[in-house]
C-alpha cells in the first residue's frame, strides 16, 4: 500500500506549487485536484458512502472537461480533445476500473483515462479490496480529506482542459508522430528534476537516451513498443524504459488516431519499484521472473538440445532446439527413453547406461558420437550430462546436445589434407635426397681422385676437407631417403643370406678406425649364432651400423661392447639379439621416449657437437621393425652409458632333404637371379675402385696373362702390371712399393716361384695383399698359400666373378690392414 | 657376333672344351668381333705345338723335372680356354713327370714315368688335335658368316 499512500503527499506538493503560480482556473484545478484527492483518500477509507462521493465529483469533473477544452486553450486544442475522446471512450467503458485509480490522486482526465486503460488484474483486486470495509488509511490521509471539504469544485467548468496535462503530477510527454516532444507534465519535471526546456520540440530519443554510451541499444525496446502501439492503434506498455535519479519507469504508449492519422503519440510513465517482488512474495513490478527468464531462455533456443531426463533416464523436458534437432516433437518424446538417441553399435556396448552411471560418479560426462534423428538420420553429437540435485538429492539428468556434423565433417577433411601434405613432403624428400645423391657420388668420386693426385698441404687439407664434408651430407640424404622411404612405407626388404656373425666382425672392424684413443671394443658373438640365414643382410647391416656409431661417437673414454646371440627360433625362425652396450655420455632419463623420435636430437643446438640429421635412431628402429624385430634403449646399469638393443627375425635355410622339392627349384632359380643382383652391385663397386688401384700379376704363361690382363680390364683396372715370374715381381714392387694395391701371385713359375716371391715381399715388410692363384686341383696349394705369408687364393682357372669377390673383398675396405692390428675379437 | 647356343658349341667344339669356362673368353670380346679371343686360341695353339716340342725333346733327354714344368705350363692355359682334355692331360704329365703316380703317391721308378709320360703325350696331342680342329671350325665358320652377312 506504500506506493499508493505517497501518491495523495506527492500530490499535494504539486498543487501548491501550480497555486503559486498560476491564475483563476488553475486555483480550480486546484480545487478540483484536492477534490480527487479526497475522493482517493475515500478510497482508501473504503467507506461505502464516499464512494458514492467519488463516483459522482469523477463523473462531474469529466463532463465539465469535455466542455471547457473546446473554448479555452487553442495551443493545445488537438491534444486535448483527443483526450477528451480517448477519456470519454474509457470513461464508460471502464467506469469500474476508473474507480480504482488510486495511487495517482485522482487528478486529471488523462491520468484517469490513462489508469482506466492500465487496469488490469491488479486493479481489480484493488477494486474489490476498496469494497470491503478495511480501515487501512492512516490517520494523516483522513484528517487531510477532511480539511478542505468545502472548497470542491463549484467552478469545475472553467478551468483549461490542456493545462490538466501540463499540470499533471504522472510523468507525461505528448510526442508527435515525428518523435518530437509536443508538451512535458509537471510529474516530469518534477520526478526527473529537469524544466520542460529541456524536452519541448526535442527528439524523445535523443532526450531520453542521448549522452549514453548505449544509446543504440537504450531506445530499442520503446521504440520497438511504439511500433506495436502504433500498428495495432492500442495503448502498448514498455517495462523499464526509461530510468532517471536511481529509478527505473516503464512507459505506458498510448497512440491517438484520429481516422487513420496518427496524430499523437501519450508516453506515461510509471515508477518501478526494486524490492517489491521479493518483498511480497510475488512478481508484480518485473515482467519477468528469474524462473520465467531461465525457461523462456530454455525452451527458444534452436541451436541447442536442452532437455531434462530423470532418474531412470527418460526424457522429461523438451525445448524448441532438441525439437529441432532431433525431429521428435515434444508430445513424441516426453515419457519415452534417452536410450532411443544411440546406434545399435552404442546400445550393444551400453554406452547410455554408462554414461550416466559416468556422470552420477564424476557429476558429468562429455562425449561424441553418432546420434539418430527421428526419422532415422544420424547426426555427429557432441553430448554433455550433468547429474541434477536438489537439495542433495538426485532428480535426474540435464543434457545439452550439440550438432557438429559439420564441424566433423571440416575435422575429417583437415585430416585428410595433412595426411596428402605429409604424404607429399616424404615424397618429395625421397625424390630430392634421390636426386641430390647422384650429383653427390660424382662429386666425391672425383675429390677422391683429386686427393690421388700430387698435392701441396693446403690443398690436401682443402681437399681432405671436401671429401669428409661431401661423405658428411651424402650421409644425412642417405638418412632424409631413408626416413622418407620408411615414412612413406616404401621401403623394401631384400631377402639374402645373412651371416650375422660375419657382417657384425666387418663393421665393427671399420668402426674401430673411427674410436677415440683409450675406448677398445669388446665383441661377444655367441657360437649358437647361425652362420648364415635368410634375411636382409644390408638393413641388418644399417641397423648394426647405426647404434655402433652412436656408441663410439658418444664413447670418450672406455668400451664399447658388442654382442650377438639367438634369443628364440621356432621350425622356421631364428631371433637374434644384438647389444651394443658403451661407457659414453648416456641419455638422460626426461630424453629417454624422444630417443626415436625423428629429427630429434638430444643435444641443444646451441652447443652441438655431434653431427647428424637426428634420423639415425628412428630409422633403425623402423628397419628393426621392418625385419619382424624391436629396438630399445636401456642405461647402462653397470658404469654410466647407454645399452642400445635390437631384435631381428632371420628365417631357417631350408635343409638339404628339401633340396629336389619342387620349391627348392624356385628358391634356386630365385638365388640365381639373387646371384646376378649380386653380381652386378659388386661389378658396380669395383669399378667405382677400380680407377684408383693398380694391380700387379705375376704371371707366366703368356696366354694366361693376356687372359688376366683383359679380365683386369673390364673390371675397369686400367694399369695393370704383369711379371712374368716371382723375381719380376719382387723387383718391381721393391723399385715402387706404394704404387700397387693388390698383388695377384701365380705359384708355379720358373725363375722364382709365387711362394719365394711373397716371402721376399713380406721381408722386406710390403704391407700389400697378395691373393694366390692356385692351379686346379693340386690339393694342399691353398692351405699351403695362407702358411707361407699370402693373404687369399683363387683357383685357375681364374673366374671371373670370383676374382671379382676376392679383389672387392681386398680392395673396398682397410680390412686386410686392420686384421695385421689387433682386432676386437 | 652374337653367342651361339650351348648346344650348337658343343657339336662344334666336342666334349673337349669346358663351355662355361671358353664362354668366359669369348665374353671378353669386344661387341662385333672376336679378335681378342682369336688371338688367345690361336696363342694357345702356338703355345701348345711349341710346349709338344719341348716335352718330346725333354722325353728324349729323360728330363722328368723338365717335362713336369712344362705339364704345369700348359696345363695352366689349357685349364684357362677350358680345354679340359687337353689340361687333364697336361696335369697327368706334370704328375708323371714329378714322380708320383695320379692319386699322389711317389712312383720311385724313372722309366716307368717316362713311358707314361711318353703315353699321356700322345693322348694330350690327339685330345689336342681334336680342339684345335674344333676350334678352327668355329672361328671359320664365325668368318664365314660375318662374310656371309
Amino acid at each position: 500500500m506504500g506506493a499508493r499512500d505517497d501518491g495523495p503527499g506527492g500530490d499535494s506538493m504539486i498543487s501548491q506549487g501550480a497555486g503559486a503560480s498560476s491564475h483563476y482556473s488553475s486555483q480550480h484545478d486546484e480545487h478540483e485536484a484536492s477534490q480527487g484527492r479526497r475522493d482517493s483518500d475515500a478510497h482508501g477509507n473504503s467507506n461505502s458512502n464516499s464512494n458514492s462521493n467519488s463516483d459522482s465529483s469523477s463523473s462531474s469533473s469529466s463532463s465539465s472537461r469535455s466542455g471547457g477544452a473546446k473554448d479555452q486553450d487553442k495551443d493545445t486544442c488537438n491534444a486535448t480533445s483527443m483526450m477528451a475522446l480517448s477519456g470519454g471512450s474509457l470513461d464508460t467503458s471502464l467506469s469500474a476500473s476508473m474507480m480504482s485509480m488510486d495511487g495517482v490522486g485522482g487528478s486529471d482526465a488523462m491520468s484517469v483515462a490513462g489508469e482506466g486503460a492500465n487496469s488490469n488484474g491488479s486493479n481489480d483486486g484493488d477494486d474489490s479490496r476498496r469494497n470491503e470495509t478495511t480501515t487501512t488509511a492512516t490517520t494523516a490521509d483522513a484528517a487531510t480529506s477532511t480539511t478542505t471539504p468545502t472548497s470542491a469544485d463549484p467552478s469545475s467548468t472553467s478551468f483549461d482542459v490542456a493545462d490538466l496535462l501540463d499540470l499533471s503530477p504522472v510523468p507525461t510527454l505528448v510526442v508527435s508522430p515525428s518523435f518530437h516532444i509536443l508538451r512535458v507534465s509537471q510529474g516530469v519535471v518534477d520526478a526527473w528534476k529537469c524544466s520542460p526546456d529541456e524536452f519541448l520540440g526535442k527528439d524523445l530519443f535523443a532526450t531520453l537516451y542521448g549522452g549514453s554510451p548505449l544509446e543504440r541499444f537504450d531506445r530499442i525496446p520503446l521504440a520497438a513498443a511504439i511500433e506495436v502501439a502504433v500498428a495495432s492503434r492500442k495503448y502498448n506498455l514498455c517495462h523499464a524504459a526509461y530510468a532517471a535519479q536511481g529509478v527505473s519507469y516503464s512507459a505506458r504508449i498510448i497512440p491517438i488516431f484520429r481516422g487513420d492519422t496518427l496524430l499523437s503519440l501519450v508516453l506515461e510513465w510509471d515508477e518501478i519499484e526494486p524490492g517489491t517482488a521479493e518483498t511480497r512474495g510475488e512478481v508484480i513490478q518485473h515482467a519477468l521472473s528469474v524462473d520465467e527468464v531461465f525457461r523462456l531462455l530454455i525452451q527458444t533456443v534452436k541451436d541447442y538440445a536442452i532437455f531434462l531426463l530423470d532418474t531412470r533416464g527418460y526424457v522429461a523436458t523438451w525445448n524448441t532446439g532438441a525439437e529441432l534437432l532431433k525431429g521428435y516433437k515434444k508430445e513424441d518424446i516426453i515419457g519415452r527413453h534417452f536410450s532411443n538417441f544411440y546406434g545399435r553399435e552404442d546400445l550393444d556396448a551400453g554406452k547410455p547406461e554408462h554414461e550416466l552411471i559416468v556422470c552420477l560418479r564424476e557429476g558429468r560426462v562429455q562425449d561424441e558420437g553418432w546420434r539418430y534423428r527421428k526419422d532415422g538420420s544420424r547426426f555427429w553429437a557432441n553430448v554433455t550430462i550433468t547429474a541434477i540435485y536438489r537439495n542433495g538429492v538426485h532428480v535426474g539428468f540435464g543434457k545439452v546436445t550439440r550438432d557438429l556434423t559439420e564441424r566433423r565433417e571440416a575435422e575429417l577433411r583437415l585430416v585428410a589434407a595433412y595426411e596428402e601434405s605429409a604424404k607429399l613432403k616424404n615424397d618429395f624428400l625421397a625424390n630430392m635426397s634421390h636426386e641430390i645423391r647422384t650429383p653427390m657420388h660424382g662429386m666425391l668420386s672425383a675429390c677422391s681422385l683429386l686427393l690421388d693426385t700430387a698435392l701441396t698441404d693446403d690443398q690436401r687439407d682443402t681437399a681432405n676437407i671436401i671429401s669428409e664434408s661431401g661423405q658428411v651430407l651424402l650421409q644425412v640424404i642417405n638418412g632424409i631417403l631413408d626416413y622418407s622411404k620408411l615414412a612413406s612405407g616404401n621401403f623394401s626388404v631384400n631377402t639374402d643370406l645373412v651371416g650375422v656373425a660375419s657382417i657384425i666382425t666387418s663393421v665393427v672392424r671399420n668402426v674401430q678406425m673411427t674410436l677415440l684413443p683409450g675406448v677398445y671394443i669388446k665383441l661377444l658373438l655367441s657360437p649358437d649364432l647361425p652362420k648364415s640365414a635368410q634375411g636382409d643382410p644390408l638393413r641388418y647391416r644399417q641397423i648394426f651400423q647405426n647404434i655402433i656409431d652412436n656408441a663410439v661417437k658418444f664413447t670418450e673414454a672406455g668400451s664399447v661392447q658388442v654382442a650377438a646371440s639367438v634369443t628364440g627360433q621356432d621350425d622356421t625362425c631364428y631371433t637374434i639379439l644384438t647389444e651394443v652396450t658403451d661407457s659414453g655420455i648416456g641419455v638422460p632419463e626426461d630424453a629417454v621416449q624422444n630417443l626415436f623420435k625423428p629429427f630429434t636430437q638430444l643435444e641443444k643446438p646451441t652447443k652441438k657437437r655431434y653431427q647428424g640429421t637426428g634420423l639415425g635412431l628412428s630409422i633403425a628402429k623402423s628397419l628393426a621393425e621392418l625385419l619382424g624385430g624391436q629396438m630399445g634403449y636401456r642405461p647402462n646399469r653397470e658404469r654410466s652409458g647407454s645399452v642400445f638393443w635390437f631384435t631381428v627375425k632371420l628365417k631357417k635355410i631350408a635343409n638339404s632333404l628339401n633340396q629336389l622339392d619342387a620349391p627348392y627349384k624356385a628358391e634356386r632359380d630365385s638365388e640365381k637371379s639373387r646371384q646376378e643382383a649380386e653380381k652386378e652391385r659388386m661389378m658396380k663397386r669395383i669399378k667405382e675402385l677400380a680407377p684408383r688401384k693398380r694391380i700387379l700379376a705375376a704371371e707366366d704363361n703368356l696366354v694366361n696373362q693376356k687372359v688376366l690382363a683383359r679380365i683386369l680390364k673390364s673390371l675397369g683396372f686400367q694399369n695393370t702390371t704383369i711379371a712374368a715370374n716371382g723375381a719380376e715381381a719382387v723387383s718391381t714392387l721393391r723399385a715402387s712399393p706404394n704404387t700397387y694395391d693388390l698383388v695377384l701371385m701365380d705359384i708355379s713359375m720358373p725363375v722364382m716361384d709365387g711362394f719365394e716371391a711373397t716371402r721376399k715381399i713380406r721381408t722386406f715388410g710390403v704391407p700389400i695383399p697378395i691373393i694366390a692363384m692356385t692351379a686346379y686341383a693340386l690339393r694342399g696349394d691353398s692351405e699351403t698359400c695362407l702358411e707361407k705369408g699370402m693373404d687369399d687364393y683363387i683357383s685357375k682357372p681364374v673366374n671371373i666373378n670370383k676374382l671379382l669377390q676376392k679383389l672387392l673383398t681386398w680392395l673396398d675396405s682397410p680390412e686386410w690392414s686392420s686384421s695385421a692390428t689387433n682386432g676386437p675379437s | 657376333m652374337t653367342l651361339p647356343d650351348d648346344k650348337e658349341l658343343e657339336s662344334i667344339l666336342g666334349d673337349g672344351v669346358d663351355l662355361n669356362t671358353f664362354k668366359q673368353i669369348l665374353e671378353m670380346d669386344e661387341p662385333g668381333d672376336n679378335e681378342f679371343s682369336t688371338s688367345i686360341v690361336f696363342g694357345f695353339f702356338e703355345q701348345a705345338e711349341e710346349t709338344f716340342e719341348s716335352m718330346n725333346t725333354a722325353l728324349n733327354e729323360k728330363d722328368l723335372d723338365k717335362l713336369s714344368e712344362l705339364g704345369h705350363f700348359l696345363k695352366g692355359s689349357s685349364a684357362t680356354l677350358g680345354l679340359i682334355k687337353v689340361r687333364d692331360g697336361c696335369e697327368k704329365i706334370q704328375r708323371y713327370g714329378k714322380q708320383e703316380n695320379l692319386d699322389g703317391s711317389p712312383e720311385p721308378d724313372t722309366n716307368v714315368c717316362l713311358e707314361r709320360v711318353k703315353e699321356a703325350l700322345t693322348a694330350v696331342k690327339s685330345d689336342y688335335e681334336e680342339v684345335e680342329v674344333g676350334l678352327k671350325k668355329f672361328y671359320d665358320k664365325d668368318d664365314e658368316e660375318e662374310e656371309g652377312a
